[in-house]
């Protein structure tokens, strides 16, 4: 009856990003994959070490080599967090300058990966934070809450992506989506965020409150607020 | 089942099963969870759908998928970003350029002492200037002095016809007397600058204090502050002793007797005190007038008052050939001057200071 089958599966669909990659390493390997993880990473790291001492140095090249190393996490992150393509872009274009202009600040503390993703967090959390100030700023999201019949539509066009079960079933599950993507609406800017980096970027509690600036308890209390609020839009999911 | 027939009770284990379907539990809490889960049928039920939720959470599109499938946003947010690199970089440079950025940052910093240190600065600034100034002046004043002196001295019937724009006194110092600037409003503008025993300045001024009408009192008082020192000078003694009679107001004529005590009292100048002590209705003038008659009669050398009173009589020149007192008609018209203050004068100081003066006066003649 299940429509879900397979938590596993669908978490292997998805690609994690590089920092969480980084954060893994950081938080130290809690399975046996992460260890593997661990060694591309430092692998990785003792290039990044070379790029950002070069951008320190102003080397314009070594800065954008480490953008294009990072940067489709980076916007894959500001989409799903902001789900609109302008503020996005706009995310994109401040964490990275921001990035640019504190490059010098850096002191190899943490590794870069986890540097950025705290300045992008935040810059995410800054706009999120500044959209709920500003309610008549509340253009329409990419998602529908109300889908309809039409080949633009966002779920619609997920049908084909991902091949159709059974009818039924298919609907169900179109529902369900919708109302949880409109219940997301309901989340505090804090929760959105921490929602997004356990359930999507694959990331530990832990090094979610690393990157806020906040901590592990703190951050367990938002993901359990979100969680309650999503469930309790989403009523009985069977 | 009963719920919470177990170690713990549902209360306690179904808060975490969200953080057990995503592997956020610490190894204690997971082995109390499994524990009750085995006898637990509600909290199974629970943990199924926090599973699917979880699930349907994790399946959910993903905008990233949707908005950039083909990465042209990508392509698009990573040219935004170089240009936006290009724009920072150019200031960057200029960056260098700006002079006292050192200095401009630390009072940004510290906006309460970059005040002080201004004030600071002003102040010395202003000092040092001023005295920077008054030096050059006094250095460049000679020069001055002849440039804008005109060929001529002034004659009355200019003076007559000027108006006097200002005067401004410095006081000079190498001589002890005072610079004066004196600048006239005649024909044409003329400025005057250099001290009183310049003709044209001393000319000015004793024009000053003996028209006193058309000039301003503080002006006239500065003219005589001015001259004071110059009071044995017969055209500044006219015009001493005519303020002294003449002013309207009682503060310079209480000046000119003074500047006129100061220079040595003659028998012309005793006359003015006479006039003043007779005539004036101000009886600050008047009270200033005796003392300075009482005064001029103590004012010789202490040897003996009997050469005093002579020289009270006639003026010192004539006494101090004469040798002898003789009571003149001016000495007696002292005496009788004197003795009708001492009756009639409403100034009780007065009476009391010219009855004073007159016992003094008998005991130098009795002597």
């Amino acid at each position: 009856m299940a429509i879900y089958t397979g938590i596993g599966k669908e978490k292997a669909k998805m690609s994690l990003p590089s920092w969480a990659l980084a954060f893994a390493n950081e938080s130290g390997p809690t399975s046996t994959s992460d260890s593997a993880l661990a060694t591309v990473t430092s692998l990785a790291s003792l290039d990044e070490r070379v790029l950002v001492e070069q951008a320190q140095a102003g080397s314009r090249p070594a800065f954008e080599e480490l953008v294009r190393r990072y940067d489709r996490d980076v916007l894959r992150l500001a989409l799903n967090l902001m789900k609109r393509t302008e503020d996005a872009r706009d995310v994109y274009q401040e964490a990275f300058l921001k990035v640019y202009r504190n490059l010098h600040r850096f002191r190899f503390e943490c590794s870069f990966y986890t540097w950025l993703y705290r300045i992008v967090t935040n810059v995410c959390l800054d706009h999120l934070r500044r959209r709920q100030a500003r309610p008549e700023d509340q253009a329409p999201e990419m998602h529908s809450g109300q889908f309809e019949d039409g080949s633009s539509d966002f779920f619609e066009r997920q049908r084909e992506h991902r091949g159709t079960l059974d009818p039924e079933r298919h609907l169900l599950g179109l529902e369900i989506k919708s109302r949880l993507a409109a219940a997301m609406e309901l989340l505090s800017p804090r929760e959105r965020i921490v929602f997004e980096m356990k359930h999507y970027q694959g990331l530990k509690l832990r090094a979610i409150g690393d990157a806020l600036g906040t901590s592990e308890e703190t951050v367990k209390n938002s993901l359990f607020r979100a969680t309650r609020k999503l469930r309790n839009e989403l009523g009985v999911l069977r | 089942m009963i719920p919470g027939d177990q170690n713990k009770p549902c209360a306690e284990i179904a808060p975490l099963l969200v953080f057990y379907v995503c592997d956020e539990v610490n190894d204690q809490e997971r082995a109390a969870i499994e524990r009750h889960l085995a006898d637990c049928a509600a909290c199974r039920a629970q943990l199924s759908e926090e599973r699917d939720f979880q699930a349907a959470v994790v399946s959910l599109p993903r905008a990233d998928e949707q908005a950039d499938p083909s990465g042209i946003l990508l392509s698009q947010c990573r040219s935004e970003l170089a240009e936006k690199l290009d724009d920072f970089e150019r200031p960057a440079a200029k960056a260098k350029v700006p002079a006292f950025a050192w200095l401009r940052g630390w009072m940004g910093l510290h906006p309460a002492w970059s005040a002080a240190t201004l004030v600071l600065l002003g102040l010395v600034a202003g000092v040092q200037s001023t005295q920077w100034l008054a030096a050059r002046n006094e250095a460049i004043a000679p020069d001055q002095a002849v440039n804008v002196r005109p060929n001529a001295r002034l004659t009355d019937d200019q003076l007559s016809k000027m108006a006097v724009a200002g005067i401004n006194f410095t006081p000079s110092p190498y001589s002890g007397s005072q610079n004066v600037r004196v600048r006239l409003s005649s024909e044409q503008p003329v400025e005057l600058t250099g001290n009183v025993d310049d003709s044209n300045v001393r000319s000015v001024l004793t024009f000053v204090v003996k028209n006193g009408e058309r000039f301003d009192s503080g002006l006239r008082l500065d003219c005589l502050d001015a001259l004071k020192a110059r009071a044995e000078d017969s055209e500044v003694r006219g015009a001493l002793l005519s303020a002294a009679r003449k002013d309207q107001n009682p503060a310079v004529r209480l000046k000119a007797l003074e500047a006129l005590r100061d220079a040595g009292v003659d028998s012309e100048v005793r006359q003015a005190l006479l006039e003043a002590l007779q005539h004036d209705s101000n009886p600050g003038v008047r009270v200033e007038a005796v003392n300075l008659l009482v005064r001029s009669l103590e004012a010789a050398p202490g040897e003996s008052l009997a050469p005093q009173a002579p020289e009270v009589a006639g003026g010192p020149m004539v006494q101090a050939s004469a040798g002898r007192t003789t009571f003149d008609g001016s000495m007696e018209n002292v005496v009788r001057t004197l003795e009708e203050l001492q009756r009639n004068d409403p100034s009780r100081y007065v009476r009391l200071r010219s009855a004073a003066a007159l016992r003094e006066i008998s005991a130098r003649s009795d002597q």
